[in-house]
């Protein structure tokens, strides 16, 4: 029982790295380069997951002061302030990356690694 | 003006620049070129007088918005921070004068523009990554940087740099989100993103809860190491450098991986310090690393025929020897290892650049063409003998001066072995930079002393190209000019 309970109670930090793990299995073994950009934004959602559960104060109360009655426990705002900058920069590496995937496609009319990289190693042998 | 708020300008007046040439663009592109140069000799004279100010006046920290530095953003101005972004500057400026020249090998006429913006940009964040004194801060700097090279490599209009681009952007992300793990696991154990909050706290938190601490530098150091290209994750470095244009490639392999070396440096001496290091066993982890890249690097550049990789994979041995000096944890070692950082830089320079020059001649980058070279373009292979020289470490150049210091450094704490591997090492440059002199001098006897077969080159780009030789050279023979500033900054973590 005490496992489990633990488990339980640190449910968010388990499911962060777990995203991250896949996140980085994707990123690592997809031959399909769109679906390696997927797996990037998997693995920045499982960190900014952990940012967030890093932040939260059981029993908090959203940190607005004066909206609150005095001597309530606030959650901790910081960290989600930082992901909401790690939200942009992802952002933005994302219309970077699928950018180059459509500048891929019509050069070589595929965006699989595989295909890909037979295809660059008969231009290499052409020269 | 405050001088604190030096740091603050410089980077504004970089913002400023990029933002502008866009403006620019109906108008000759010589007023871009100027201007630019202009926010350059400026940003160089402040960064030297923050240089001066920091070892004769002493640190100082800059906090934005008058937020203190637990919740705010803290720049932290030290002799390390001063030193770098000196060098960093310095180079750069060999780089634009040289690329001004029309020697941006590859980049359309109507792309010119939009390489400078990203050159300002990049300029930009290493400086921020330098100055900033705040762990998250540094992962929005590095998550610019990791953009703007990208989209450097990537400026050709050629297929092959979109799928190395992609590889790249693809392996530095990894690295950076590895690092804002490292950044989140600290933050849950100590509270803190703040450097130094963080390095007084890291020791309670080590003791009561080591597990964390443990897994975010892990993570920290193989996100930095994926970036600065150390051994097991180069593999991303060869490519990307080979084909983006020349002037990119020098600023890629003699700033761009060095800035994350410095940073893993801050990481390991700031954040950690090096009681934990020790427990952990890290230095010897990546004195192997280390000593692998130093030798395997090597060997991989010997088999590569074209110029630019060879290049490359000669960066990852390099990047060998810096960490080297960065794990031996000893006051030597460190000063050796930042003294490699400014002479390889200035190498690494040199090398790129004579070669972009016989590219964007001769069109030609395979290794074996570089028959009689010498005798048509003497001051471009002059420059690439000298700097290969360096790199041999021959006397009388920069490169010897700094593998001394590493081997002085490797005897004090009685590490044999890579003693051995750093001459081993060397002898493997050897291998693959003589013959190169030898081919561009010694041989094909037919084009001896015939002026007319000289190429004429603009002044541009000769100009850069001479400085740096004479820079190598009186590196080597005045070590000493630069050494006090190298011992102040190495001083910052070890004292």
């Amino acid at each position: 029982m005490n496992i489990i309970e633990r488990i339980l109670e640190n449910i968010n930090y388990i499911g962060a790295v777990a995203l991250f793990l896949i996140g980085l299995r994707i990123v690592v073994l997809h031959s399909n380069l769109i679906k390696r950009i997927m797996g990037i934004n998997i693995m920045g959602t499982g960190v900014f997951l952990f940012f967030v559960a890093i932040g939260n104060v059981s029993g908090g109360v959203v940190p607005i002061v004066g909206a609150n009655p005095e001597g309530s426990t606030f959650v901790n705002p910081l960290p989600s302030v930082f992901i909401l900058t790690g939200i942009v920069v992802v952002v933005s590496i994302t219309v970077y990356s699928l950018s180059l995937v459509i500048r891929i496609y019509q050069n070589y009319n595929t965006i699989d690694q595989k295909e890909l990289a037979e295809l660059i190693s008969e231009d290499n042998n052409e020269h | 003006m405050n001088i604190e708020q030096l740091p603050i300008i410089n980077l504004i007046l970089f913002l400023f620049m990029a933002l502008l040439i866009p403006l620019l663009k109906r108008r000759p592109f010589k007023i871009t070129l100027i201007l630019g140069f202009i926010v350059m000799c400026l940003v160089l004279a402040s960064s030297s007088h923050l240089l001066w100010h920091v070892n004769e006046v002493g640190s100082f920290s800059y906090t934005f918005g008058g937020h203190e530095a637990r919740y705010g953003i803290e720049f932290l101005l030290t002799p390390f921070s001063a030193l770098f972004t000196w060098v960093i500057i310095i180079l750069a400026m060999i780089i634009y004068i040289y690329s001004s020249g029309d020697a941006t090998e590859g980049i359309e006429q109507s792309e010119y523009g939009r390489y400078y913006v990203l050159l300002f940009i990049l300029l930009l964040s290493m400086f921020g990554i330098l100055y900033t004194n705040d762990l998250f801060n540094t992962y929005v700097f590095i998550e610019i940087l990791s953009i703007t090279t990208c989209a450097i490599i990537s400026i050709k209009k050629k297929k092959d740099t979109y799928t190395s681009a992609f590889r790249y952007v693809m392996m530095n992300e990894i690295g950076s989100l590895s690092y804002l793990f490292g950044v989140a696991l600290i933050y849950m154990a100590t509270g803190y993103t703040n450097i130094s909050m963080v390095s007084e706290s890291i020791q309670v938190a080590f003791a009561s809860y080591p597990f964390n601490i443990v897994i975010a530098l892990a993570f920290m150091v193989i996100g930095l190491g994926i970036k600065a290209a150390i051994f097991p994750f180069h593999i991303w470095l060869p490519d990307a450098h080979s084909s983006a244009p020349s002037t990119s490639s020098a600023i890629l392999s003699a700033i761009v991986i060095k800035v994350y070396l410095l940073v893993l440096v801050k990481i390991l001496f700031s954040v950690f310090g090096i009681d934990i290091l020790e427990q952990m066993n890290m230095p010897l982890i990546l004195l192997i690393l280390s000593g692998t890249a130093m030798i395997l690097g090597s060997i991989f550049a010997i088999a590569q025929k074209d110029v630019k990789r060879m290049l490359g994979y000669s960066s990852v041995a390099q990047v060998g020897y810096i960490l080297l000096g960065i794990s031996l944890l000893s006051f030597l070692g460190l000063r050796a290892a930042f003294f490699h950082i400014i002479s390889h830089g200035l190498m690494k320079t040199a090398l790129f650049l004579s070669v972009g020059e016989i590219i964007f001649y001769k069109k030609t980058r395979k290794v074996n063409d570089f028959d009689g070279m010498g005798f048509i373009m003497p001051v471009a292979m002059g420059v690439f003998s000298i700097a290969a020289l360096g790199m041999i470490g021959l006397p009388l150049t920069s490169g010897f001066i700094s593998k001394l210091n590493l081997g002085i450094a490797v005897l004090e704490n009685n590490y044999l072995v890579f003693l051995v591997i750093l001459i081993i090492s060397s002898l493997l440059n050897v291998i693959y930079y003589l013959p190169i002199i030898i081919l561009a001098f010694l041989r094909n006897e037919k084009y001896h002393y015939r002026m007319t077969t000289i190429e004429k080159t603009p002044r541009t780009m000769i100009t850069p190209l001479i400085l740096l030789g004479i820079l190598i050279v009186s590196l080597g023979l005045f070590p000493n000019v630069i050494m006090p500033y190298i011992e102040a900054a190495v001083e910052t973590f070890i004292s």
